[in-house]
């Protein structure tokens, strides 16, 4: 799960008040910034800012280190992979393996981006709760079936999993043991999924009916809830002139 | 089959995000066009959570085991609200778990969403023209269409994209090469996934043939 550190309190690091429809908008413009860049000169000028917006946000760092500890398999392949199937120029070749400067460059930009943009998108988002960050997503324009369906599926994914792990132990306790042969398992999970969802869909009518009881659709439109102080906004621009001096030096160097 | 934040081009992944959002914002369209919009949201959500935590289940694949997809399931389940679910428990993933990303929400979203709306044009194949009322076979058969379909589209998606996107010259060789090698690696996973998709199938449609009519 997300390693939350957000605290509303006054006394809390600027980033932890900070308006969340601004967070999100900031977050984004420096993601996609980070994207943008391909030139390795940028690349410590990344790993420098994101490391001043950790220092900045004074989120914890065991709670950084658990959410970085498992990166995607996809990345470290392709680390380990493109330096020795992709570019032209050989840099070092060893037992019939040649490691190209290209593809060692192309490794190193893929791996920073995706240590700089996770890092940032754990310590923005996670200073802020998931909730909070979606109402703030319904500010800036998400629709509001799609807001409701979020907001939904968070609150039922604790329940549905309790009755997943529930049925697993019916499972074991009525004396189901994995068959080597993995197709003789299917029809058993089969049998399990469809429980799951069928859970789900019975549950969703009892859902409905109490949402409606409670004025689902018929209440008023809230104003919003967020405001933007001058401090707010004045990160934000900041946000935007470092993203524009990002994309300058990727230009000009 | 989660592309992650870092990899792609800002042209791609503002791409990915155009395409998503166009086809999320038709979807949204077609739901809004319904007598009663939200009467379904309460059941599209509780499907969506009940097939996010379905896809923690683990079909062992020898020498090791894969991860449930549901794609192909979730479209032929939830038609025009499987793609904006598709968009959420993405979203949620990369949130709350770190797997995918956020700059690649929209590029993942396609490699997912549009699989998943061409299974529930498979599935639902199953009572067109002059097939008449489905039969628990033609479920099973169709069910199994749409589950496997779902997972080889997204693979072929998946490699399409990567392989064209890297910062990093590949040859045309190679590119095939690990097209077709991603391919066979996740055939076994898209059998096993049909196999299991149209036995599902074919349970609902005994227990609760409702569910099976879409959302």
């Amino acid at each position: 799960m997300i390693a939350h550190s957000a605290t509303d309190s006054p006394a809390a690091p600027f980033v932890h008040r900070w308006d969340p429809r601004m967070k999100l908008i900031g977050l984004l413009l420096l993601a996609f910034t980070f994207s943008f860049v391909t030139n390795p000169r940028v690349l410590p000028v990344m790993i420098a800012l994101t490391l001043v917006v950790v220092a900045v946000s004074r989120y914890p760092l065991n709670l950084l280190l658990r959410r970085l500890r498992y990166p995607s398999l996809v990345i470290l392949g392709l680390i380990a992979l493109l330096p020795f199937i992709s570019g032209f120029t050989p840099l070092v070749e060893w037992g019939g393996l040649t490691i190209t400067r290209e593809g060692l460059q192309a490794a190193i930009l893929v791996a920073t981006r995706f240590f700089c943009i996770v890092t940032l998108a754990a310590v923005l988002l996670g200073t802020t709760p998931l909730l909070r960050t979606i109402t703030a997503m319904q500010a800036l324009g998400l629709p509001s079936i799609m807001a409701d369906m979020t907001l939904l599926v968070i609150r039922y994914l604790e329940v549905l999993s309790a009755d997943l792990r529930r049925m697993r132990i019916a499972m074991r306790l009525r004396g189901h043991a994995e068959q080597r042969r993995p197709w003789r398992n299917l029809p058993t999970l089969a049998w399990l999924t469809g429980s799951l969802i069928l859970r789900g869909y019975e549950r969703s009518q009892g859902v409905y009916n109490a949402m409606r009881l409670r004025g689902y659709g018929h209440a008023p439109i809230r104003q919003s809830e967020f405001t933007a102080n001058r401090k707010d906004l004045l990160a934000l621009a900041g946000i935007c002139a470092l993203s524009g001096i990002l994309i300058w030096l990727e230009l000009a160097l | 089959m989660h592309i992650p934040d870092g990899i792609l081009p800002l042209p791609v992944t503002l791409g990915g995000y155009a395409v998503s959002i166009t086809i999320c914002w038709l979807c949204i369209r077609s739901i809004n066009n319904r007598q009663d919009p939200r009467a379904d949201v309460p059941k599209a959500a509780l499907l969506t959570s009940a097939f996010f935590v379905a896809s923690l289940i683990h079909i062992p694949i020898p020498p090791t085991s894969a991860h449930l997809v549901l794609n192909g399931l979730l479209g032929a389940l939830l038609g025009v609200f499987a793609f904006p679910a598709i968009l959420i428990g993405l979203f949620l993933q990369a949130v709350m778990f770190g797997h995918g990303g956020l700059t690649t929400l929209g590029v993942n979203g396609m490699i997912l969403g549009l699989p998943a709306l061409a299974a529930a044009g498979v599935f639902h194949c199953r009572s067109r023209g002059i097939m008449g009322p489905p039969s628990p076979k033609r479920t099973t058969v169709f069910g199994f269409l749409a589950g496997f379909s779902g997972i080889v589209l997204s693979v072929l998606l998946f490699a399409l994209i990567l392989l064209t996107s890297l910062p990093a010259h590949l040859s045309a060789a190679a590119e095939r090469s690990a097209i077709l090698a991603l391919g066979l690696a996740h055939m076994p996973l898209a059998v096993m996934e049909g196999l299991l998709t149209g036995l599902l199938a074919g349970f609902l449609l005994r227990v609760q043939p409702a569910i099976l009519e879409g959302v």
